[in-house]
């Protein structure tokens, strides 16, 4: 139909091993060259696997993605469909990243509603749309109801109430510009946009860290093979997830659970030991793996205490330097032929310490290690405030920002009233996607209110 | 009585109301070809104005130059009549400029009828229309209170103030749809039967002064533009002398006044009901609602050049005439002023207009029609502007073809009327430049390049008008491409800056990128283009100024705008059940089955409907349409 293109979560939302975004579209295929550009073109309907870098060059996952072009697919579109490692801190970088692209975040039950509207899916269907729609959309309201309980609604709320009060100034000026009234002053509107900007950058900000706190900051556990992580990996758990044995490189496949420190989610991931790879299946858990580390908050490093330290050990230790990381001597239980101290001189830092896995002995030490590295100032006042942006928020922010700053501009070249309104305009627009306000219907109570306007 | 006629007792289009909707509504459709007939209660009335003598105004103005690029009178009669021109908003971008006039009544009134007489096809009665006559759903004519029966095809109600007016000064109450004037009782009584849902409105005026018991040198003179800008686009100039109007403020003193007596105002003693408008407030409202602010303005307009009655714009009241004496006489200037007529509110019936559809058409009755402050609005040109669609609509209805409507980014008409159809009306609907969205894209000085066409198509306007818009358009966008081309050196450049104190450049730049800029007008750029003066008359000049400097903006309104339309193509049948379906939400559900949107563009415009009604309302659409089919 030519309309936008939009993407959403395909799978259900929550921890798994795989999740599903879904892009749809005349973009989709761009958007899906923006972000994983390969060396091939996309054939329909073929896998290919890609590394998904954010717009700062960031690598965010790597995936299997599919293409299947218009008409071949689900709703008739060009669909592009990305499997990727099922956190939610990935989904939504990779939902954003689309958004960043152009992609619009696809409202409740709209892939079927194209879908139907293409002639994909037949007219008995068409009664389960309409309930799909609305069953979904009633989910979202209540996750919307559960925010304005949260302070964010309340915080927006208040920057709408300013911007709605100098358009209603700049509106005056317009409409009423025979009445005897106070009209707009430019220093004025210039210093309001100035104070909501400020606000809307520490909103944007508090996404960040919002979604640390939703999603689980990601700790790693990496480390040479059979250093014992599954065990500490189940041991945090507080139950077997993770298959552990005696054989070097038995976990191949990355694990994740959630486990809560401190009252706030950690996210946390086993991965294979890195070592020479003795097969190709090996070979792959151990660059995911490695990959996993890099993109983690903080990485877990364990050595089988056990055993006299190889020096290659020394040197993956020593790879982790600029990345938050804590070096945890293991098998304590079996006797140590590890010197903490050694061990500290060698590698420069004062972050390690002795555990069992076996006996739990030092996980408490582990636990609030983790806890005070992790938990920064902004993300406990956060929690304390419950204000936090999800990705959907933070882009409408972020074009209230862009309207303001491109107000200010227009305001130092001189424009006029009715292109200042138009900024001020979208501006608003921006806030009520967040409150569901209208502030064209509002804008008029506004200005009687507020003014004695009328001959 | 002579111009009446009641041999004839059969008519294509029967109007009934000679006000301004009545007016724009019957010279359009008789210049459409159908026999037309005008009921008016008195031929005095014809294109008065009861409340200020202005034709225009912020928002109105541009209104007035749709109606009249759309082929109708407004703008000819004003211009022929006007004593005092003003381009309001002339400091402000050109996108908002919007002209406004003061009119003789009396020479307005005679203008306007003068038009009507000497139309073809277009009979007046005074008569009172007592009610309407219905067969199967199919509107037959209309009945008199002479128990006469007049057969319309087509009748178009454009009643004013008058169905049940009341008209309150203090305690008084006077039955009357103005001043002087009968009320229209039974229409609005036999409607009501009929299932037609009314409420009730308000309004208000201010008392009349006698002009020469007025100090004016106690006030301020307020003059009209050296050059005044015509409303219509045929009038080539304007050269009549025009009049002064006054300001004088009120004060403290009077504020008291009115505090004290506050109980003796209809409005706060509860004897009216109906809902007055919030931008016109009476003085006692203003007093009351506004506390804090020492005087209000009050202008002295004069009623016509002959006319020794004074307006007192800015002190409409209702309150008792004793209380009227004593407040005017505190009023610098007007001490020893005498009162003609006494101020006075209005409440009245209107017919809220989710009954009727964007053709302005009524949903209960085919070939019945409302325009004008029965669907709760509130102006002159508000009034104007839906009577000449009522009128086009009611004759393309006649001949058969499909209803003329104006979307929202056509213009300020399509907004008004498209507000009236999905929008709950409150208080009375008067129209402003922020109601409408595209706001870049309806301006004054290009009503006829967008209207132009369809006047033209149905026969309002002649042909060679929309070959000359066409021609100026393209003599405009030839010098857009020449002044993108032609740069000017650094030298030029400051030198155009230099006049106007802007900072000076390194640089030469190109005549576009200087035009665009808001501080630099065409007339100092012109001076230095090297390639010499541009070939164009004043208006084309102001066109290519304003594609410079809203350049980027215009785009942008009409890129939303399409986005938008796609919306306003997709019809919803006027069967259309709401109420069964469960996934809608319950308020969409009440509201889109009491407003019988046409299209989904209306439904979304609709308080209460959201994104997700929207999808379903898609789905269930496309539904039909294959059922459909399938049969």
């Amino acid at each position: 139909m030519g309309e936008n293109t939009i993407v959403a979560l395909g799978t259900p939302p929550g921890e798994s091993a795989i999740a599903v975004v879904r892009i749809s579209g005349d973009d989709a295929v761009g958007i899906a060259d923006g972000m994983m550009a390969g060396a091939k073109s996309w054939e329909s309907h073929q896998f290919y696997k890609r590394i998904i870098r954010d717009h700062n060059g960031e690598v965010v996952d790597d995936v299997l993605a599919v293409v299947m072009r218009e008409p071949n697919s689900y709703t008739g579109e060009d669909i592009v469909e990305i499997s990727c490692h099922g956190s939610m801190n990935i989904v939504s970088a990779i939902i954003e990243e689309s958004m960043w692209l152009g992609a619009e975040l696809a409202p409740p039950g709209e892939f079927t509603k194209r879908a139907f509207l293409n002639g994909k899916i037949d007219l008995a269907q068409a009664e389960a749309v309409a309930d799909l729609i609305s069953s979904e959309t009633k989910l979202q309201r209540s996750v919307a109801l559960e925010h304005l309980r949260g302070g964010l609604s309340k915080k927006v709320r208040k920057i709408e109430e300013k911007l709605l009060q100098q358009l209603s100034l700049v509106e005056v000026s317009i409409d009423f510009s025979t009445e005897d009234i106070e009209m707009f002053s430019i220093s004025e509107l210039v210093e309001t946009s100035v104070w909501i900007r400020k606000k809307l950058e520490g909103l944007i900000a508090s996404k960040k860290a919002g979604a640390k706190l939703r999603n689980g900051i990601r700790i790693t556990l990496t480390g040479p093979r059979n250093a014992g992580k599954s065990s500490i990996y189940n041991t945090l758990l507080g139950e077997e997830r993770a298959i552990v044995s005696h054989i070097p490189g038995t976990t191949r496949d990355i694990l994740r659970e959630r486990i809560h420190i401190g009252g706030f989610t950690y996210y946390l991931e086993d991965t294979a030991g890195i070592a020479e790879a003795e097969s190709e299946i090996e070979a792959i858990g151990i660059s995911a793996g490695i990959e996993a580390a890099e993109a983690a908050d903080m990485v877990v490093f364990v050595i089988d205490g056990s055993v006299e330290p190889e020096e290659k050990v020394y040197k993956l230790a020593g790879k982790l330097k600029g990345k938050r990381h804590l070096i945890a001597i293991n098998k304590m239980d079996l006797g140590l032929k590890i010197d903490k101290k050694e061990v500290e001189e060698r590698l420069g830092a004062d972050s390690v310490i002795e555990i069992s896995a076996l006996t739990s002995d030092g996980f408490d030490e582990l636990k609030k290690w983790i806890y005070t590295n992790t938990v920064t100032a902004e993300m406990g006042k956060i929690s304390r405030e419950r204000i936090a942006v999800n990705s959907r928020q933070a882009m409408a922010l972020h074009r209230a920002l862009e309207a303001l700053n491109k107000m200010e501009k227009d305001i130092s070249v001189g424009q006029p009233a009715e292109i200042l309104s138009i900024e001020l305009r979208e501006a608003a627009a921006a806030c009520g996607e967040i409150t569901g306000r209208s502030v064209e219907e509002d804008l008029l109570g506004h200005i009687f209110s507020r003014f004695c306007i009328g001959k | 009585m002579d111009n009446t006629n009641y041999a004839i007792k059969e008519y294509d289009i029967v109007v009934v109301g000679g006000g301004h909707a009545g007016c724009e509504a019957a010279l359009v459709a008789s210049r459409m070809g159908f026999s037309t007939l005008v009921a008016t209660l008195t031929i005095n009335d014809i294109a008065g104005m009861p409340c200020n003598p202005a034709i225009g105004g912020l928002a109105k103005g541009q209104l007035v130059r749709e109606i009249d690029a759309l082929g109708g009178e407004m703008g000819k009669a004003i211009d022929e009549t006007g004593i005092q021109f003003k381009m309001l908003n002339g400091s402000k971008g050109p996108a908002v400029w919007s002209p406004r006039a003061q009119a003789d009544k009396k020479a307005y009134h005679e203008r306007m009828l003068k038009a009507l007489k000497e139309q073809e096809g277009l009979d007046i009665i005074e008569a009172e229309v007592t009610g309407i006559i219905v067969e199967d759903g199919w509107i037959k004519g209309v009945e008199t209170n002479g128990e006469e029966k007049i057969k319309g095809k087509r009748v178009i109600l454009a009643l004013g103030t008058f169905p049940n007016g009341l008209m309150h000064i203090g305690e008084k109450k006077i039955p009357g749809g103005r001043r002087g004037e009968p009320t229209a009782r039974g229409l609005s009584d036999q409607l009501n039967r009929m299932g037609f849902e009314r409420r009730r409105l308000k309004t208000g005026t201010p008392p009349r002064l006698k002009r020469d018991t007025i100090d004016f040198s106690k006030c301020e003179p307020q003059f009209g533009d050296t050059n005044p800008s015509p409303f219509s686009f045929q009038t080539t100039k304007i050269d009549r002398e025009q009049i002064l109007c006054y300001v004088t403020y009120t004060n403290k003193e009077i504020h008291e006044l009115i505090t004290n007596n506050i109980d003796r105002a209809p409005l706060y003693s509860g004897q009216i009901s109906g809902i007055g408008p919030r931008y016109c407030p009476s003085i006692e409202d203003k007093v009351v609602r506004f506390s804090g602010k020492d005087r209000h303005q009050i202008f002295l307009e004069p009623e016509g050049l002959e006319s020794d009655e004074i307006y007192v714009n800015g002190l409409a009241t209702s309150l008792p005439v004793d209380i009227q004496e004593e407040m005017v006489a505190l009023i610098p200037g007007l001490e020893d002023a005498t009162i003609l007529k006494y101020g006075y509110a209005i409440e009245y019936d209107f017919f809220p207009p989710y009954q009727i559809n964007s053709s302005l058409e009524s949903k209960r009755v085919k070939g019945l029609y409302f325009a004008g402050q029965v669907n709760g609005t509130s102006g002159y040109e508000e009034a104007a502007a839906q009577g000449i669609m009522a009128g086009i609509n009611a004759s393309l209805g006649l001949r058969g073809d499909p209803s003329f409507v104006l979307k929202r980014n056509q213009a300020y008409i399509g907004v008004l009327i498209d507000d009236l159809v999905t929008k709950e009306i409150d208080e009375p609907y008067r129209m402003f430049t922020s109601r409408a969205e595209y706001r870049l894209l309806l301006r004054q000085d290009n009503a006829d390049e967008r209207l132009l066409k369809y006047s033209v198509r149905y026969g309002l306007s002649k042909k060679e008008q929309w070959e000359k818009a066409i021609k100026r358009r393209k003599r405009v966008i030839k010098a857009c491409l020449r002044l993108s081309e032609e740069k000017l050196s650094k030298d030029l450049c400051n030198k155009v800056l230099k006049e106007i104190a802007g900072r000076q450049v390194e640089e030469g730049k190109k005549a576009w990128e200087l035009l665009a800029r808001p501080e630099i007008e065409l007339g100092i750029l012109e001076k230095y283009l090297p390639n010499g003066h541009l070939k164009l008359n004043e208006r084309e000049k102001r066109s290519l100024e304003i594609r410079a400097k809203y350049n980027g903006y215009i785009k942008r309104q009409r890129k939303t705008a399409e986005r938008f339309v796609k919306m306003d193509m997709i019809k919803i049948p006027q069967d259309f059940s709401y109420m069964n379906i469960g996934s809608l939400s319950i308020e969409a559900r009440e509201k889109m089955e009491k407003f019988k949107p046409e299209t989904l563009g209306q439904a979304s415009r609709m308080a209460g409907v959201r994104a997700a009604d929207l999808s379903i309302l898609m789905v269930l659409l496309e539904k039909g349409k294959k059922t459909a089919v399938n049969r």
